[in-house]
C-alpha cells in the first residue's frame, strides 16, 4: 500500500477470491472492495491551512447463509485474519433473522453486462504533486492578496477503485459480468473552488469547477473570478423582496436545479401513487397511477439529458445500467424516469436498469450573459445559491440563499451590488418562466459523499421573470 | 415478517457468547501480524512514537499522531437489521515554519508509521517554501500516559445484538397494540472508539468513547391512515452505551408521547397570519437555535474565515474586537462549553491535541466573552487573555471522526444557563398570555449564523392555552435580535440536553455535540407562511 496509492485489479481479484474462500456452509455472498487516495490542499486568509495526503480501504461483506437475513460488515483491513473474521461476522449477523423466500421468477436469466464506456480517468489528477500543488495554491492566492483581499479555499485531487462480485443466483449466471459482478474500475476526480472576501467582510466573491481531468481545471481563472466578484460586491445596497427578473448564471442554474434532476429517480414512486412531482392523478378505470411521462412539465426549449460516453461529463458507470444516452426531458416534456433493474425485467421488456441524472446536459440558446444583461430593463444578475432546502416535495418549493455575488441590473447595465437574500422558489417555475438561454457550460458540483464520484453538469445561463425572493438577510 | 420473539430468544440462547465476541484487527508491531491488541497496551504507544520519530528527523517543530480503532453497530430499518463496522486507521500531523501537512492511512504498522510522519512533513514543507505565516500554540501540560475509558453503563458491543433486537422488536409490538397509533421500526445505532494521542511535546494518552442514538417514532391514525407523527425525543446522541434504551421508562415516555401527540391533534387547524408574535419555544428548539446561531459563530476559525470557501464565516466579524464588550443577547443569556460533561455526544477526557476540556464561558450575562478554540486558535486570543488576566490556553474544541481526518475545531458541548425561576414550557405558555409556541423546531440558517427561518410544530396560545395548530408557520431571526428579545428562561427542572450533529471542513467532517437548554420565551418574532412566495 505505502507505493501504490490505490488496490490494482490484480489486487481487488485476489482479495474478493480470498475473502470468498472463507464462506462457509452455501448461501450466497457478496463482497466489495474499494480504494482511494486524496491529496487536499486547503487555505484561508491567504495561507495555506493544511495540506494532507490521506488513502483509506473499504471491505464490504454481505452473507446470507440459507435461510437467513443478509448480514452485513464492513472493515479497512485485508489480511486473511481480519477478511475471514469479517465473513464470520456477517455470517452470524445472518443467522439473527430468517428471511422471506424469493422466486426465481424475481430476475429470469440476464444477458452479460459490460460496464459501459466512459471517460472518468485522466492522469494529470494523480499527476499534481504535492510540489506543484505548492505552486498552485499560490498561483490562486497571489491575485487576491495583491489587491488587499482575503482567498480560502480547497483543492483536491483523487484517485479511486472498486470492485464487486458476488455469488447470488449462480444458476441464472449468463456471463462473467451479470449483474452481481462488477469489474475492477478505477477513476480520478479533481476539484477546486475559491472564495475571496473583503478584510471588512462586506463583499465576497466566489469561483470553482470540478472535472475528473485536472488538466481541465484553470486555477489561475478561478482565482481572477473571485476576485472580480469580491471587488464587484463592494458597497452593497439592501432592496426590497418581491419578484425579480434574474439572470442566473451557470452555476446558479446548477445549484437551483439540483433538486429537479434530483427527483427523476424514480418512476416506481409515482407508479405506485407516492406523492412527489411526477405523479398525476389515479387512473379509476385502470386501476392504477397516472405518472407525467408524456406530458410538458416545461418550457419547450428546456432539454435535460445524459450520455455515459459524452467526454465531459466523466460518469462512472454501473455494469447493468442503460449504456445509451437518456433524455429526461425533450422539449419540455418528461420522457424518462430512472428505473430500478426488477421494473425493466417485469414490465418493460427490458433488461437495465436505469439510474438518475447523476450527471446531466441541459440544453441551452444563443444569449450571451451581457445579452441578458444589456436586454434586461430591471432585474438581478445571481452568481450562485446555497443553503437550499426543499419545502415541498410534490411542487419542489425550494428555500435558499444567493452568495458570493449579486448584483442589480437596470436599464440594460448592472448598477449596485444588492445584499443577499433568502427565496422560496421552485425549479419548475424558473423553467416555465425562461426569456433567454445562453451557451452550456461545464459547471462546479460538489461531492454527494465520500467515495461517490463525481458527477458534472453542463448548464447554460438563465434569464428568467418573477424569481421570487422573500426576505433580504445580512450575510455575506 | 418471518421470525418471532420466541425465534430470537432462542436463537439467542446459544449464540449470545459468540455474537458479542468482538472481532480480531491486525496491527504489525515486529514482523508476524497479529490481532490489534486493546489501545493501553504499550506497543501501541510504539507505534505512535515512531511516526513522531521520523516526523521530528525530518524537520517538524512540532508533530502528533493518532491511532483509531472505531467499531459501529446500528439496527437499522428492521429490527434485526443489524450492520457492523469497523476501522483501523492512524494520521499523523506536522508543523514546520508555520505550515501544517498530515497524512494517514489504514495501516497500523511500524513501516507505515515512518512514512506518515515523513509524509506529513514533506506535504508541510511545500507550502513553507512560500510566504512566511506564524503559528503560536498555546501552552499544554503533557499528558503522561493518561488512559481514560468513558463511563459507561453498559457497553452496548459486550450486550448481544439478539437482546437489543428483541428489546427494539419489543418497543414495536407494544406501540403496535395501541389501535390509533403506527409504530415505524424503533432503531438504534452505538460507536465504541478507542484513541491514541502522541504529540513531541511529551503527551501520550489514550480513551475509550463511546456514543449511542436511537429513534422510536410512531403516528397517530385516523380511518386507517396517519395523519399526525411524534418521535421521542430522549434518544438524541449522547455519550452513554445501551443503557439509553436499557433501564429507562421509555414506554413510559411513548404513553406520554401518545396522550400529546393526541392533544395536539384535537386542536383545531388555523391558517397562519402573518405578523409578530410573541413566542414560547420548547427546550427542543432553544437548544437547535442556540446550536445554530452562537454556537457556530463563536468557532473562532469560522469567525477568522477559515470556513469562508465551505460552510461560512460568523456573524461575529471582528471577533478579536468584539470580545469582551460585545452584547450577544439579553443580560439573562449565559452560554458555557464544556467537551468534559458526563455524558455528553463531544465528551472527551483529552481532546485531538491532548488537552484537558475546561468549562468555560461563550456568553456571560449577555456579554461575548470568549470563543471555541485549538492549540493553535486560542494563540490568536493572546492579547484579549492577557487583558483579562485569563490563563492563555486552548478550550480542547480539537476534534476529527476518526484519525483519518485532520482534527478542526469543532463545537464542544453546549449549555444555555436557565433561569432562575422552575417554569416549564406549560408555564411560560400560561405566563405569555397571548401569542405562538413552537414545539420540536428546525431552522434554516444562512452561511454565518445570523439570519434564520425556523419550522416546527406552531400553536396559537390565547389565555395562556395552545388553543390551534397553526399550519404552514415559519419564523423568520436575526441572532442578534433573537437573543436580545430573550424575554424569559425555563427553570432548570425544564432543561433538556439534546445530541445534534455538525459539519465542517473541507472534505466535510461530521461531529456530535450535546447542547442542553431550557424552554425560552422571545419577544415579537416575525412570523411567515413559509409555502408562500413574493
Amino acid at each position: 500500500m505505502s507505493d501504490a496509492r490505490i488496490l490494482s485489479a490484480e489486487d481487488c481479484e485476489a482479495l474478493l477470491a480470498r475473502a470468498h474462500a472463507f464462506a462457509r456452509g452455501g448461501g450466497d455472498t457478496t463482497i466489495g472492495v474499494s480504494s482511494w487516495w486524496q491529496g487536499e490542499l486547503r487555505w484561508a486568509r491567504n495561507r495555506v491551512a493544511l495540506a494532507s495526503d490521506r488513502r483509506n480501504i473499504g471491505v464490504t461483506v454481505t452473507r446470507t447463509v440459507r435461510g437467513g437475513h443478509p448480514g452485513y460488515v464492513s472493515t479497512n483491513q485485508i489480511d486473511d485474519v481480519s477478511l475471514e473474521a469479517a465473513v464470520r461476522a456477517a455470517e452470524r449477523l445472518s443467522r439473527l433473522e430468517a428471511r422471506m423466500g424469493r422466486g426465481l421468477g424475481y430476475f429470469p436469466p440476464q444477458p452479460a453486462y459490460e460496464r459501459p464506456e466512459s471517460t472518468i480517468w485522466s492522469d494529470a489528477t494523480p499527476g499534481l504533486t504535492t510540489e506543484r500543488s505548492g505552486e498552485v495554491a499560490r498561483a490562486l492566492i497571489a491575485p487576491a492578496e495583491a489587491k488587499g483581499l482575503l482567498s480560502a479555499g480547497y483543492l483536491e485531487v483523487r484517485v479511486a477503485a472498486q470492485a464487486l462480485l458476488g455469488t447470488d443466483f449462480p444458476e441464472l449466471r449468463a456471463g462473467k459480468h451479470a449483474f452481481w459482478h462488477h469489474p475492477y474500475v478505477r477513476w480520478t476526480q479533481a476539484y477546486c473552488s475559491t472564495t475571496v472576501r473583503d478584510p471588512s467582510g462586506m463583499a465576497s466573491g466566489w469561483a470553482g469547477a470540478s472535472s475528473y481531468d485536472w488538466a481541465r481545471i484553470d486555477p489561475a481563472a478561478l482565482a481572477q473570478r473571485a476576485v472580480e466578484k469580491c471587488l464587484a460586491s463592494r458597497n452593497p445596497v439592501a432592496l426590497e423582496p418581491g419578484r425579480y427578473t434574474v439572470i442566473l448564471e451557470p452555476q446558479a442554474v446548477a445549484d437551483i436545479l439540483e433538486v429537479l434532476v434530483g427527483s427523476f429517480t424514480s418512476r416506481e414512486f409515482p407508479e405506485a401513487g407516492i406523492d412527489g412531482p411526477w405523479r398525476l392523478g389515479p387512473d379509476e378505470a385502470l386501476q392504477l397511477w397516472r405518472t407525467k411521462l408524456g406530458l410538458r412539465v416545461v418550457d419547450e426549449r428546456v432539454t435535460i439529458s445524459h450520455d455515459l460516453a459524452h467526454p465531459d461529463l466523466g460518469i462512472l458507470t454501473e455494469p447493468h445500467e442503460y449504456p445509451g444516452p437518456v433524455t429526461w426531458i425533450d422539449q419540455g416534456v418528461l420522457t424518462a424516469l430512472a428505473h430500478q433493474l426488477p421494473t425493466a425485467i417485469q414490465r418493460l421488456k427490458g433488461h437495465h436498469s436505469l439510474r438518475g441524472a447523476s450527471g446531466y446536459r441541459m440544453s441551452g440558446g444563443t444569449s450571451s450573459v451581457e445579452e441578458m444583461i444589456r436586454t434586461t430593463k430591471r432585474g438581478l444578475l445571481v452568481t450562485r445559491f446555497s443553503n437550499i432546502r426543499l419545502l415541498d416535495g410534490v411542487s419542489l418549493l425550494s428555500t435558499g440563499l444567493t452568495r458570493d455575488g449579486l448584483w442589480l441590473v437596470e436599464n440594460g447595465q448592472i448598477t449596485k451590488a444588492v445584499k443577499n437574500f433568502r427565496f422560496t422558489e421552485s425549479p419548475l417555475f424558473v423553467l416555465n418562466a425562461i426569456e433567454q438561454l445562453g451557451e452550456p457550460v461545464r459547471v462546479f458540483r460538489p461531492m454527494r459523499g465520500e467515495g461517490e464520484p463525481l458527477s458534472p453538469a453542463i448548464v447554460p445561463p438563465v434569464k428568467a421573470r418573477d424569481f421570487s425572493f422573500t426576505s433580504t438577510i445580512d450575510a455575506i | 415478517m418471518s421470525f418471532s420473539r420466541r425465534d430470537l430468544l432462542k436463537a439467542g440462547l446459544t449464540a449470545t457468547a459468540l455474537m458479542a465476541a468482538p472481532r480480531p484487527l491486525l496491527a504489525r508491531f515486529g514482523r508476524r501480524w497479529e490481532p490489534a491488541p486493546p489501545i493501553q497496551d504499550p506497543r501501541v504507544k510504539d507505534l505512535a512514537l515512531r511516526a513522531l520519530e521520523a516526523a521530528r528527523a525530518a524537520g517538524a517543530a512540532y508533530a502528533d499522531v493518532r491511532l483509531t480503532h472505531t467499531r459501529s453497530r446500528s439496527f437499522l430499518t428492521r429490527v434485526a437489521d443489524v450492520r457492523d463496522g469497523e476501522q483501523v486507521v492512524v494520521g499523523a500531523r506536522a508543523l514546520v515554519d508555520g505550515y501544517w501537512g498530515f497524512a494517514s492511512s489504514p495501516v497500523w504498522d511500524v513501516e507505515e508509521m515512518g512514512r506518515l510522519g515523513r509524509e506529513a512533513v514533506h506535504q508541510a514543507k511545500v507550502h513553507a517554501l512560500g510566504p512566511a505565516r506564524a503559528v503560536e500554540l498555546a501552552p499544554v501540560p503533557a499528558v503522561r500516559d493518561g488512559h481514560w475509558v468513558m463511563p459507561v453503563a453498559i457497553d452496548p458491543l459486550e450486550v448481544s445484538p439478539l437482546e437489543i433486537a428483541d428489546y427494539l422488536e419489543g418497543l414495536r409490538l407494544f406501540v403496535s397494540r395501541f389501535p390509533d397509533f403506527i409504530p415505524l421500526a424503533p432503531s438504534y445505532s452505538c460507536q465504541v472508539q478507542e484513541k491514541a494521542f502522541a504529540s513531541s511535546e511529551g503527551s501520550y494518552c489514550t480513551q475509550r468513547v463511546y456514543r449511542s442514538e436511537g429513534d422510536v417514532k410512531l403516528q397517530l391514525k385516523q380511518n386507517g391512515q396517519p395523519v399526525y407523527d411524534g418521535a421521542l425525543d430522549t434518544l438524541t446522541p449522547a455519550g452513554v452505551g445501551w443503557e439509553l434504551f436499557k433501564g429507562q421508562p421509555i414506554r413510559e415516555q411513548v404513553r406520554r408521547l401518545m396522550e400529546d401527540m393526541k392533544d395536539e391533534w384535537k386542536l383545531p387547524e388555523k391558517p397562519v397570519a402573518v405578523g409578530r408574535y410573541d413566542t414560547v419555544c420548547d427546550a427542543w428548539t432553544v437548544a437547535r437555535l442556540l446550536d445554530q446561531t452562537l454556537g457556530r459563530a463563536t468557532e473562532l476559525d469560522r469567525a477568522l474565515g477559515y470556513e469562508a470557501n465551505a460552510g461560512g464565516t460568523s456573524y461575529l466579524t471582528e471577533p478579536l474586537a468584539m470580545v469582551g464588550s460585545y452584547q450577544a443577547g439579553a443580560p439573562t443569556l449565559t452560554v458555557t462549553a464544556n467537551r468534559a460533561e458526563p455524558g455528553g455526544a463531544a465528551t472527551v477526557a483529552w481532546d485531538d491535541e491532548g488537552v484537558k476540556p475546561d468549562e468555560f464561558a461563550l456568553v456571560r450575562d449577555g456579554i461575548l466573552v470568549d470563543f471555541q478554540t485549538t492549540r493553535e486558535s486560542a494563540g490568536w486570543l493572546k492579547a484579549h487573555y492577557a487583558k483579562t488576566g485569563a490563563p492563555l490556553r486552548s478550550h480542547g474544541c480539537a476534534a476529527a471522526p476518526s484519525a483519518l481526518e485532520a482534527p478542526l475545531t469543532h463545537t464542544p458541548n453546549l449549555t444555555l444557563a436557565p433561569g432562575r425561576g422552575t417554569r416549564d414550557v406549560d408555564e411560560l405558555i400560561a405566563g405569555m398570555g397571548t401569542g405562538l409556541a413552537v414545539k420540536g423546531g428546525a431552522l434554516e440558517m444562512d452561511f454565518q449564523g445570523q439570519s434564520g427561518l425556523g419550522r416546527g410544530r406552531v400553536f396559537e396560545v390565547k389565555r395562556g392555552k395552545q388553543v390551534a395548530r397553526v399550519v404552514g408557520a415559519g419564523f423568520l431571526f436575526r441572532a442578534n435580535e433573537l437573543w436580545k428579545r430573550l424575554a424569559a428562561l425555563g427553570g432548570p427542572a425544564g432543561r433538556r440536553r439534546y445530541g445534534l450533529g455538525s459539519s465542517k471542513g473541507e472534505p466535510a467532517q461530521h461531529t456530535y455535540h450535546s447542547v442542553t437548554a431550557p424552554p425560552a420565551a422571545f419577544e415579537q418574532l416575525t412570523v411567515i407562511d413559509v409555502l408562500r412566495k413574493a
